[in-house]
């Protein structure tokens, strides 16, 4: 046993019961989780560690850059579309390529479709079953269903007794063939769950309707990338043409495909509005007095910045979503973030399964090593069968990144606490209007709760940006403007023998950074720094832990054996681990 | 140099190539000029043209002179086989490069001195000279057995799955090769392999028309084998 | 109550007249006498769900996201009513030792009778990264997908990571990452490939509808990927393919050849060597495929699509022979040598001629 504090103030005690999950279920990915518990059930000690490694940065050397988003977007089909993104900023940002206006207007659709479509998903089918039961919803009455599901939301058409009682009696037939799938073996018992049964057979209900239309967000990038997932991507612009008014134009972009993009996302606003923030309330409610897992929510946070409002230009007076770091809680000083300067970003790997090739020191990702070295030398157990990792030494394939020496959280709850902190008002508004409606004060924002509710308002601002975007699209081809590629700097042939640049984005779950190095017409290296690489990361030189490890601490567990509440607060982040390890 | 003055001499000529052959040599030739020529534009196609997609038919066209010049070319192939054994001693050397012979060794040595400009004198032959039996055999037997293989395996894929084509070749060339992609760049490689035999087959036959101690170009056209001088030969038959 | 496959059919508006005519000709099909029908008829209406465990590995999750997609049948339908789905990490609501408890129990209850569900593959190198890329419950990945694999009845080998090793296994492929059917002591349950990168999601509901409905493996070709969806190339069913014929290429993305939709060949298109169902079946409900918005296809449900050389480039890049280098550098780079050598050795030979007759002379 031994107790010592952190430098970024959390007191770890590796007394009592250590309790491991792993592993981490409805996650992106492979995940175990450990934590110390002493004599009342509450979290001491906590450890977290990515448990896939794939290589991506080691399989991207000596490759064409401008297929580089190809591999980059397999870095993960949750999120994806990101990593291409990021990756084609950075080629354009090494070789100072500009993108038409349609391409960025065309990319920010597909990029907010990404942030209403991930966290959609994300609430309903990975996060849901730990505030709702659905073994419960089959106690509800079906009208008090229907009257609880107008009342919290009036437009919404699909609310009659009936159409309960029909998912009711689905839900019936699953549960009595005995064969519960998905359901089987969940903490159905633990009194941490909280809702009445008519909100958790709304909640399931919405499961399923979610489920269902989940699949029609997407399609604006089916029509644009061709597919999803994996939508194509294009070094300079975007690959699909625009031909409005001439021969040929059934094969691009049309007055046909346009209004059904125009479609699409209309339906997909309603549904935000309609089903998924009602939902947030309703559930939040029973649930607001779960305070726990604001970690460094209210301390360290960080955002790059996303969606240029005028293409090629990545100052912050033209992203939409914003750019800064707040350190030590000081809201009232947002630091400005440069990719760039190598005393900001550095990645660590004393605690994880990678060596450098001198040592400890941080590296900025322009000079990142990526070298394997698993070695759990030091864990209970053997090589191939680990009971317990040991924090002390090596535990994750994460690299640790800091910013300049600090663990950061990033994701949803960072961006909206630097954009109300910067009186983004758009965000202020919605932030504002929530607090009240759930009745809390603003400090609540800094907790599990928090990270899912402004998951939810953001995939509201993105409903609504994709509009705006659709707006600008055909207000440009109206003024004559159907550029979607400019071709310039396409042939390497015209490259310099040497470039750097840095793509960057806010992806689904915070900041994500690309930074690439060229030369010879060859990727000579290529470093991810993902939002799950900063939350998910392991402890530092210094001993700071990182994002999911402080939000886990001096949380109660009402039942070790069956921890519903470390799942709750890490599946508030929505790890992807795919995307941390890479 | 004292080198002995070369007499010029004629003796009694030999029918060497049979009609058939001749007349595959020739077909041979053409069929892989055309097979190269579209090959080479199916892989890098000329630049667009415009007007309506109906009315041209220009990678159409490309495509099928090849395919029709393949049948000739394979159906050539196997003819030849066939006459390897049906012809005269001549017709079965190029399959059959005397490889467990020491003193046909030997020859194929002395002709690469005397390419190298090693020996002031080749040897005489009625048929081909070792060397240049082993480079055929090498370049152009195995050369077009591949190519054939390969390029039937790709035109499988277009007949289909259902198609002998397919059945024939495309089922175990792709997996064997890795992939359709896989088969297309040796398929690739397989020309420029025989573009090079074509060259050096065209350089030498010229050369030797002139160099030489026997007649070559006209053999192929008319079948028979003149001499420059009186000695032995060294492939008697 | 079970829902049994009857009571789905029924609930897809299926009649019981139909359903018994149904089982008469699975029977026919099946090569059984009439007499056989009851039966099946009787097995349809009592069975249970197939349980399906979906085991993830390396990978990124695209192909679970893109079966969400499916419209016909929806993936909720997939799910609650035509088979088990007992582990999924994905979605499954137990975490930790309570869901893989699970994969006991149902290898114990279902020997034989459960199908395996491959998304991703195993990274079996055993040097830097000890053959720990992916754990699960602090154990190889690997352990666990043998130990699901051995009593399966079969396994369907999800996308390019199941099928072929795709992007984790590209050069260097630093992991190890190995396709199923080529991992060691995988057993011998047959193996259904289902590649793409990801699969089409209707291409994945109805390789398992199939399967479901018709009781039986889909056709495979020799390379164990359905037929039905898998024998013809885009290429051969492209909708720019009288664009191809007639030699009407894009030269640049958004040239004027783009706008109309010209063949994409020249801007590197593999549909042309490429197995799969997109020009036809198409994504999301039918909606688009690569090709239709305008990018060539990359190939992502071929062999090692990565290593093929540059997306936008016809040929594929030959590393052997140095950096930049295709069949036709390779090739011209040789006939250069050759013919230097040829006119050089012409040279040579008209001096020692012009020699040889002067010493005749
Ligand atoms: C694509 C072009 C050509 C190919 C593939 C080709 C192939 C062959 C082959 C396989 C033979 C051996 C015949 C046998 O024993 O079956 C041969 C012999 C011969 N070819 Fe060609 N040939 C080509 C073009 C030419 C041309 C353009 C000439 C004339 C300039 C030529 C002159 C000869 C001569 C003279 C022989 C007889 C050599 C000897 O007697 O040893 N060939 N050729
Ligand atoms: C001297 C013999 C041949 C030469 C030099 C030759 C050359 C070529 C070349 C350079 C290509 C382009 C490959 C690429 O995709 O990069 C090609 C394609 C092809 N060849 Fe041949 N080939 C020969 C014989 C054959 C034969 C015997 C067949 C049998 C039918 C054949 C069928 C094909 C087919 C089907 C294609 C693919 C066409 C397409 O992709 O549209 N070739 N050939
Ligand atoms: N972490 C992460 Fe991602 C996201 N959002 C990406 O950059 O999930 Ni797969
Ligand atoms: S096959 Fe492709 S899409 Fe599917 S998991 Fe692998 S990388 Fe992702
Ligand atoms: S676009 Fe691609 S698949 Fe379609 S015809 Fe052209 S080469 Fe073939
Ligand atoms: S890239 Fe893949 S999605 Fe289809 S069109 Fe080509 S196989
Ligand atoms: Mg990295």
């Amino acid at each position: 046993m031994s107790i010592k504090t952190t430098p970024n103030g959390y007191t770890l005690n590796t007394g009592g019961q250590r309790v491991v999950v792993d592993p981490v279920t409805r996650i992106e990915g492979h995940m175990r989780a450990e934590v110390n518990i002493d004599e009342n059930n509450i979290i001491t000690n906590a450890v977290s560690s990515g448990t896939i490694w794939r290589g991506l940065e080691v399989i991207l050397k000596g490759r064409d850059p401008r297929d580089a988003w190809a591999f980059v977007q397999r870095i993960c089909g949750v999120c994806t579309g990101t990593h291409a993104l990021t990756s084609v900023r950075s080629v354009e940002d090494a070789l100072g390529i500009n993108i038409p206006e349609n391409a960025n207007s065309i990319r920010n659709i597909m990029q907010l479709s990404l942030q209403v479509h991930d966290h959609l998903v994300h609430f309903y089918h990975l996060h849901a079953l730990d505030w709702v039961n659905p073994m419960n919803a089959l106690k509800a009455d079906p009208k008090a269903t229907s009257e609880l599901q107008q009342e919290v939301a009036p437009h919404h058409p699909k609310s009659s007794p009936g159409y309960f009682r029909d998912v009711q009696n689905r839900l019936k037939r699953f549960v009595e063939s005995g064969q519960l799938g998905p359901f089987k073996n969940g903490y159905w018992t633990n009194p941490a769950y909280l809702l009445p049964p008519e909100a958790d057979l709304m909640a399931v209900t919405h499961y399923l309707e979610a489920l269902d239309f989940q699949k029609e967000i997407m399609k604006t990038r089916t029509i644009f990338g061709g597919k999803d997932t994996h939508p194509n991507w294009t070094v300079g612009g975007v690959p699909c043409p625009i031909n409005m008014d001439g021969v040929g134009g059934v094969g691009a972009l049309n007055m046909v495909n346009l209004n059904q993009v125009h479609q699409i996302l209309k339906d997909t606003k309603t549904f935000v509005d309609d089903v998924y923030l009602p939902d947030i309330l309703a559930i939040g409610k029973f649930y607001k007095g779960w305070m726990y897992g604001g970690g460094l929510s209210s301390q360290n946070i960080l955002a790059y910045g996303d969606i240029p409002d005028k293409a090629n230009d990545y100052s912050l007076e033209n992203l939409m979503m914003p750019r800064g770091a707040i350190i030590n809680g000081n809201l009232n000083e947002i630091h400005e973030v440069d990719l760039r300067d190598p005393e900001q970003i550095q990645e660590f790997v004393p605690h994880s399964w990678y060596k450098y090739p001198d040592g400890v020191k941080g590296l900025h990702p322009w000079d990142g090593v990526t070298d394997p070295n698993f070695d759990v030398s030091s864990a209970k157990g053997s090589k191939h069968h680990i009971e317990e990792l040991d924090e002390n030494a090596s535990y994750s394939w994460i690299k640790a990144p800091r910013w300049r020496g600090h663990a950061m959280e990033v994701g949803p709850l960072a961006r909206y606490v630097i954009g109300y902190a910067q009186g983004h008002e758009y965000w202020s508004d919605q932030i504002n209007r929530f607090l009240k409606d759930l009745d809390v004060p603003v400090d609540a924002l800094f907790s599990t709760l928090g990270r899912t509710a402004t998951r939810a308002l953001e995939a509201q601002w993105a409903a609504d940006q994709q509009l705006y975007f659709f707006d600008k699209l055909m207000t440009n081809i109206k003024n004559g403007d159907s550029s979607t590629h400019g071709g310039e700097l396409w042939d390497p042939e015209e490259w310099p023998s040497e470039a750097k640049g840095v793509g960057f984005s806010e992806a689904p779950r915070g900041a994500l950074g690309h930074w690439i190095r060229i030369k010879d017409k060859k990727i000579e290296n290529y470093q991810c720094v993902v939002p799950t690489t900063w939350n998910g990361s392991p402890r530092d030189e210094a001993g700071n832990i990182g994002a999911f490890e402080a939000s886990l601490m001096n949380t109660k567990v009402e039942r070790p054996e069956e921890p519903v509440e470390i799942l709750r607060t890490l599946h508030s982040f929505d790890p992807c681990l795919a995307c941390s390890t890479h | 140099m004292t080198t002995k003055p070369v007499v010029a001499h004629s003796e009694a000529a030999v029918y060497v190539y049979e009609a058939p052959l001749r007349l595959w040599h020739w077909i041979n030739a053409l069929s892989i000029t055309l097979l190269a020529i579209t090959g080479w534009f199916i892989a890098s196609p000329l630049p667009s043209v415009s007007g309506e997609a109906i009315d041209n038919y220009v990678m159409g066209y490309m495509r099928f002179v090849h395919f029709a010049a393949a049948y000739i070319f394979a159906v050539g192939f196997l003819f030849r086989i066939y006459w390897a054994f049906a012809g005269n001693h001549h017709a079965r050397q190029i399959f059959l490069p005397a490889i467990f012979d020491k003193d046909w060794w030997g020859g194929v040595w002395h002709e690469l001195k005397w390419y190298a400009f090693l020996v002031k004198e080749p040897r005489k032959y009625i048929g081909h000279n070792p060397m240049a039996t082993l480079f055929m055999h090498l370049m152009l037997v195995w050369g077009s057995v591949f190519l054939i293989i390969t390029g039937f395996a790709l035109y499988g894929e277009g007949t289909g799955m259902d198609s002998w084509q397919y059945a024939l070749f495309s089922s175990w060339v792709i997996p064997l090769f890795g992939q359709s992609q896989d088969v297309h760049t040796w398929h690739h490689l397989g020309m420029w392999y025989i573009v090079i035999f074509v060259i050096i087959h065209v350089y030498v036959a010229i050369r030797e028309d002139i160099m030489s101690r026997q007649s070559m170009i006209s053999t192929m056209v008319s079948g028979w084998r003149m001499f420059k001088d009186a000695r032995d030969v060294e492939d008697k038959p | 109550m079970i829902e049994t496959f009857y009571d789905v059919m029924r609930r897809q508006g299926i009649t019981r007249r139909s359903f018994l005519k149904y089982c008469s000709l699975t029977a026919a099909a099946m090569g059984l006498g009439p007499a056989f029908a009851p039966k099946i008829a009787h097995a349809m209406e009592t069975k249970p769900r197939i349980p399906v465990l979906w085991l993830h590995g390396l990978e990124c999750t695209c192909c679970s996201e893109s079966f969400i997609r499916s419209a016909h049948p929806l993936a909720k339908d997939v799910i609650l009513s035509m088979i088990s789905l007992d582990y999924d990490t994905l979605i499954m609501a137990a975490a930790g030792h309570q869901a893989e408890s699970i994969i006991d129990e149902i290898i114990e209850k279902y020997k034989g009778n459960y199908i395996l569900a491959c998304e991703g593959n195993p990274g079996l190198d055993e040097g830097k990264t000890g053959g720990m890329s992916c754990i699960v419950g602090g154990k190889p990945y690997t352990e666990q997908l043998r130990r699901v694999a051995k009593d399966a009845k079969a396994i369907i080998s999800w996308g390019s990571c199941a099928s072929w090793g795709c992007v984790q296994a590209a050069r260097p492929n630093p992991t190890g990452a190995t396709p199923i059917h080529k991992v060691p002591d995988i057993g011998d349950a047959p193996i259904i490939k289902v590649p793409g990168c990801p699969p089409i999601a209707e291409v994945m509901t109805g390789v398992v509808t199939y399967m479901l409905t018709f009781d039986r493996l889909p056709s495979l070709d020799r390379q164990g990927r359905p037929l039905m969806f898998y024998s013809q190339r885009i290429h051969d069913k492209c909708y720019r393919r009288s664009h191809f014929d007639a030699g009407q290429f894009v030269e640049k993305f958004d040239d004027e050849g783009a706008r109309k939709g010209y063949c994409l060949y020249k801007m590197g298109c593999k549909g042309p060597t490429t197995y799969n169902a997109c020009s036809t079946i198409r994504w999301n409900g039918g909606l688009s495929f690569p090709i239709q918005a305008g990018h060539p296809c990359i190939g992502c449900s071929e062999d090692g699509f990565w290593d093929k050389g540059g997306f936008y480039d016809r040929l594929t890049s030959i590393d052997q022979f140095g950096i930049e280098s295709n069949a036709d550098d390779v090739g011209l780079a040789a006939v250069a040598a050759v013919g230097v050598g040829v006119a050089a050795h012409a040279a040579a030979s008209a001096v020692k001629r012009a020699q040889q007759k002067g010493d005749q002379e």
